[in-house]
């Protein structure tokens, strides 16, 4: 999978038909089952037809001849029986496989697509791709084809047996078929589909608002707001009621009309009038009306079915639609010689990044993942998306020093950190790793010597052990206990009912600072040379606090890059960097910064005299 | 499951739904009987006298006329009901997941309750629109040709009858066999949803730990599980529908023996063999698609069983005529309060008089924001009572209660709109003037000045085109708009940046002033600041008292801010 991910870069389609290359021969298999098992299901129709030419022959009844008639009907039946119940067995089995394939090309996709681009999805969006989407796809690769298929092909035998019996009750019976067929463009109409297209779009309204209303719920509920909510809620389900009804309007005549043209009393209705015009006029023997009467019905069948699939189909095309716009989005490439990095020293030059630029073409805009989280990455950019976030960045991270960025907010500090850990390739200039560019770096090279703190803590419904070593996968026991230690979360695992196999979410729940401090621990355990962490929410508690500024410890073989929400952080840093507006406004020690008056003198004083000067005076009084 | 479906949509609903179940049943009737007109038709055609099918063709063109007026009407009916009951559930909906505490809705639920809002409801109703109607067809057209069969030929009849039981045990016995499978189906694409959804979520710690899919096993067994629960479903479907299917045509051979042996045996005439054969035809394609239709059905009812348990959640419980307090002292009277098996609370005393300040403190999992959201109600306690006013927060309306609260949170939620929308959610009625005021006061107006739309900016599901200060000072506007006589803040500054903190600080000092406030905070400026400063560990009160009396006293309350003042050598 790995390999085949380079080759189909942009080309979503071409790799969903690989996928489904190795299951061509079972797809074969459970269509040919399918058809010679429903041509078979004409066997006891055409025994009753036989039955009938012998029993109505004047003259003395062949009973041999009727008794060999029953026994092909009843073969018939039972081949019918087990050809399809074996096409459904194996189709299904073959369904659960491509499923898995589908689901599994779509995750190991979604790892590698650059990860703006999810912060402009619904992430509820994307996993109904991976979900009801891959659903929605199947019946149209695996039953459809079988499906279509025998739908033309019984009323294809059928047709010639019925030409040969009589041509001219034939076309009669074709009639309420035309009939259908005829109907059918009035149905594809513009305003038919704009219909369609409505309803689709009112039905999408009902979900959002869903989520809103419960996404919400505490704010509804603290600002009376539930009125609104709940006003929003009821107007999209009012705006899709009305949707569906002039849907219904549009098209129940037409969809009547054409269900009652199929409907079994209308084709024997037709067929029995055109059958006994034939009759009373001498033009037809009796006995040759009965295989109208039987097989007749049946050619109704390949209309029937494009109708009935019809609906599932249309939701299938789309539903592949949105599986190939995620499989189209360009990952980020991967090298395909990559290159060592010597050393550790980090650089940046002359770095731009724009969010609107690249694959993204931004027709969303919302994300998931901010809205119970500080801010991320992709909210760092506030409201002005598509211009550029960072506007030439050039910085140097010498091994084992700690860089501080601070600055208002808005002004790309998240950008800039994201950048290291490559969840985003700069859109101009380069950053380099041990002199080499990150896009050159292998991403397991850079993995492990790139680990990143959040802001937004993730932790996954899993055992904190797991979470520990999530990016040391085999790591020591000691060791992972050794980081909880350190991280001071040691204590508080102990007591959860499982210790370090306690299932996050499940055996026991963590507040953020508990939280923050697995996360920190993940850090420690991974021990990565450079090290990119986010202030922001460290101040759960005291001892999250701690944890932090033990991760910050100046050391001689790691390089730390920090945004910087504490002045005791910033005065210990051995460089500041003051970003504003995606540009460098200052760089400097914290002294030389200081004594040069600036911006960043101004920021300090403001901070210190709003916050700590008391709180210390507090604990040292 | 007609009863399902009516308690999920309301009794209020049922006759529609009765009214247009008869008429599909009568639909489905008059096309059996119409079927009845075939044996004279044949036996006039096959039997050598076909001038005399002329008024049965009339006759049976006539029937299936008005077999076609009664289903275009019992089709539109099961539209009208569908879109009516789909009004009706959504509203029942909305207006119970309005009542529901807040503490319902845990993570998990939220999701859950996405899925079913936006599918369920929608799989629900097309039962009724979709699959209502074949569904009666299917059962009531065959039983009704029996009917036509029995008064033809009393023998085939009877083996066709024979059948009908096999076909109702069949149906019944597969529903039984597949429920468990597919429940256990539905559970695991549940699961697997949840994974892919940590999986997206946890994208950059994925990544930054070199976890892709490939690596990532969590999502790819609960992938491979579905896959496997999948299989199962499908086989232990299987039977049913092969059962169905053998029985049929089993039906079918028999009464082609059965039919051949009368004839031969002279014991009936060859028209009506025919004639009940081709009956017998018409009976076997509706029974064959039961299977089918048995198991969307199925597949519907999920959905209706789930919208079930979310309707039949207790809402938290109402007065039927609540009492208004005349102040807003708070009161916490050896309040417990239990989540799941784990009390957070427990036996807590505690009071805030009118218009002063409580800081609460302690370590992280202590209890504080449950504090502050048992005086919301979002939860009600397990024992004891929470008092505003002197009034038990359960005997006042949830209304009443809520305009008298105004909350910030740490995390601020804001709705898909514009900020002013949000900033207005405090108080709908306010007027520019008021809006413009509370901007000032939380320094939205400098942000609001920024943004290229002003307060038409509209700032994303959940607010996420916002950065975190610029969310939280919407929610500092929201909440000074509001006006509320009740402040509870939490932890509100922890996650801003230092200028950002800045800012909200000065709006949240003009928030507070003059009111009733409780604040969870982890700052000791804050604390400092507040006139009682409690010490919560383990869901009790450890120490109390000023912020200075404390320090000096060298409690548990010094030692914490001794831990996070100290310098950081280790």
């Amino acid at each position: 999978m790995y390999q085949n991910s380079s080759e189909s870069t942009g080309a979503g389609g071409a790799g969903l038909t690989g996928l489904l290359r190795p299951h061509v021969a079972g797809f074969s298999a459970v269509l040919v089952l399918q058809v010679v098992g429903a041509v078979a299901g004409l066997a006891p129709l055409l025994a009753v037809v036989e039955l009938g030419r012998v029993l109505l022959r004047t003259g003395p009844v062949d009973h041999g001849r009727v008794w060999a008639v029953v026994a092909v009907g009843a073969a018939g039946l039972l081949v019918r029986l087990l050809l399809t119940a074996a096409s459904a067995g194996i189709g299904h089995a073959l369904d659960d496989r491509v499923q898995l394939a589908f689901r599994r090309r779509l995750a190991a996709h979604l790892g590698r697509v650059p990860l703006g681009w999810f912060s402009r999805r619904r992430t509820g969006e994307l996993a109904k791709v991976v979900g009801e989407d891959v659903s929605a796809v199947h019946p149209v690769i695996a039953h459809a084809p079988g499906e279509l298929v025998s739908a033309f092909a019984v009323p294809l035998v059928s047709l010639v047996y019925l030409v040969a019996v009589d041509w001219r009750l034939t076309l009669v019976t074709l009639a309420p078929v035309a009939l259908a067929v005829a109907l059918v463009p009035l149905m594809m109409t513009p305003s038919r589909l704009r219909e369609q297209e409505e309803f689709d779009a009112a039905m999408g309204r009902i979900a959002s608002a869903v989520v809103e209303f419960v996404q919400g719920i505490a704010v509804v509920k603290a600002f009376g707001g539930a009125g609104r909510a709940h006003r929003r809620f009821r107007t999209a389900v009012d705006g899709f009621v009305d949707a569906f009804l002039r849907w219904v309007r549009g098209i129940s005549g037409i969809a009547a009309g054409m269900q009652l043209a199929l409907s079994p009393p209308f084709v024997l209705l037709v067929v029995l009038t055109g059958g006994t015009a034939l009759i009373t006029h001498g033009a037809m023997a009796p006995a040759d009306l009965l295989p109208f009467l039987l097989l007749g019905l049946g050619l109704t069948a390949p209309v029937a079915a494009l109708g009935h699939g019809f609906d599932d189909l249309q939701a299938a095309r789309r539903a592949l639609g949105r599986i190939r716009d995620v499989l189209d989005v360009p990952p980020l490439p991967e090298p395909v010689r990559p290159v060592a990095p010597r050393g550790h020293r980090v650089e940046l030059r002359g770095v731009r990044f724009g969010y609107g630029t690249g694959s993204d073409t931004g027709s969303d805009t919302g994300s998931d993942t901010g809205s119970d989280t500080g801010s991320d990455t992709g909210s760092d950019t506030g409201s002005d998306t598509g211009s550029e976030v960072l506007r030439g960045i050039d910085l140097v991270l010498e091994p084992g020093t700690l860089t501080a960025v601070v600055g208002p907010s808005g002004g790309g500090k998240s950008t800039l950190v994201a950048l290291l850990p490559r969840f985003f390739d700069p859109t101009g200039g380069s950053v380099l790793l041990g002199g080499v560019d990150l896009r050159e770096i292998d991403a397991r090279e850079l993995h492990r010597t790139v680990s990143f703190v959040f802001q937004d803590v993730r932790l996954l419904r899993a055992s904190v052990a797991e979470n520990i070593a999530l990016a040391v996968p085999h790591a020591d026991p000691d060791d992972v206990v050794r980081a909880a230690r350190a991280a001071r979360i040691h204590d508080r695992v102990v007591r959860m009912p499982r210790g370090y196999e306690s299932v996050i979410g499940v055996d026991a729940g963590l507040s953020g600072g508990e939280a923050q401090r697995i996360s920190i621990a993940r850090a420690l355990l991974a021990d990565a040379p450079v090290l990119v962490l986010d202030e922001a929410t460290a101040f759960a508690d005291p001892w999250t606090e701690r944890a932090v500024r033990r991760v910050l410890a100046p050391s001689a073989d790691r390089t730390v890059l920090v945004i910087a929400h504490r002045l005791e952080t910033v005065a210990d840093a051995d460089t500041v960097v003051v970003l504003e507006d995606g540009v460098v406004a200052e760089r400097g020690s914290p002294d030389e910064l200081l004594a040069r008056d600036g911006r960043f003198a101004a920021l300090w004083r403001s901070h210190r005299s709003a916050l700590v000067d008391e709180s210390r005076e507090d604990v040292t009084r | 499951m007609i009863r399902l479906l009516l308690r999920v949509l309301g009794h209020e609903h049922a006759r529609p739904v009765r009214r247009t179940v008869a008429l599909m049943t009568v639909t489905a009737v008059v096309e059996g009987l119409s079927y009845a007109l075939l044996v004279p038709l044949l036996r006039a055609l096959l039997g050598g006298a076909p001038a005399d099918a002329w008024p049965w063709v009339s006759a049976f063109g006539a029937a299936v006329a008005g077999y076609a007026v009664l289903r275009y009407l019992s089709d539109l009916a099961g539209f009208r009901v569908g879109t009516t009951l789909l009004r009706g559930a959504y509203d029942r909906l909305g207006d119970h997941l309005a009542r529901l505490p807040v503490g319902w809705y845990d993570e998990g639920r939220v999701g859950e309750v996405s899925v079913l809002a936006g599918r369920g409801v929608m799989q629900a109703m097309s039962v009724i629109a979709h699959l209502l109607a074949p569904f009666v067809s299917a059962a009531v057209t065959p039983l009704t040709i029996v009917a036509v069969m029995l008064a033809v030929d009393w023998r085939m009849g009877l083996a066709a009858a024979a059948a009908a039981p096999v076909v109702a045990a069949i149906q019944v016995w597969a529903g039984r066999a597949t429920a468990a499978a597919d429940a256990a189906r539905a559970d695991r694409d549940r699961e697997s949803t949840g994974r892919v959804v940590e999986y997206l979520q946890a994208q950059p710690v994925l990544r930054a730990g070199g976890r892709t899919a490939e690596r990532f096993g969590l999502l790819d067994d609960s992938l491979r599980e579905v896959q496997r629960a999948s299989r199962r479903s499908t086989l232990s479907a299987l039977p049913g529908a092969l059962g169905l299917a053998l029985t049929v045509q089993v039906l079918f051979t028999a009464l082609l023996v059965l039919g051949a042996h009368l004839a031969l045996g002279g014991a009936i005439g060859a028209p009506e063999v025919l004639a009940v054969l081709v009956l017998a035809a018409r009976c076997a394609d509706p029974l064959l698609s039961l299977a089918e239709i048995g198991g969307r059905l199925r597949g519907a009812r999920s959905a209706l069983v789930g919208l079930d348990a979310v309707l039949r959640a207790e809402p938290l419980p109402q007065v039927p005529d609540p009492v208004r307090p005349d102040r807003h002292d708070l009161e916490f009277d050896r309040a417990t309060f239990g989540h799941g098996d784990r009390t957070v609370i427990e036996g807590l005393s505690l009071t805030v008089p009118d218009g002063q300040r409580l800081a609460v403190v302690g370590p992280s999992g202590a209890g504080k924001s449950t504090l502050l959201h048992l005086l919301a109600r979002f939860h009600d306690v397990t024992s004891g009572a929470v008092r505003m006013g002197g009034v038990d927060v359960r005997a006042m309306s949830t209304e009443d209660l809520a305009a008298r609260i105004a909350i910030v949170f740490q995390h601020v939620y804001l709705f898909d709109g514009t900020i002013e929308e949000n900033v207005r959610l405090g108080r709908p009625d306010a007027d520019d003037a008021a809006l413009r005021a509370a901007a000032t006061a939380a320094r939205l107006d400098e942000v609001v000045e920024r943004l290229p739309d002003g307060w038409a900016t509209n700032v994303g599901e959940g607010g996420a085109l916002l950065s975190g200060g610029e969310r939280q000072r919407v929610s500092i506007a929201r909440a000074l708009l509001k006006d509320a006589p009740v402040v509870l803040l939490d932890e509100v500054t922890s996650a801003l940046d230092p200028v950002n903190e800045v800012a909200v600080h000065e709006g949240i000092e003009r928030l507070v002033a003059g009111r009733t406030v409780v604040m969870v905070t982890h700052r000791p400026r804050t604390a400092r600041h507040a006139d009682r400063v409690v010490f919560l560990d383990g869901g009790r009160i450890v120490e109390s008292g000023g912020h200075d009396e404390l320090l000096r006293g060298g409690g548990p309350y010094s030692e914490y801010w001794e831990i996070a003042m100290a310098p950081s050598a280790e």
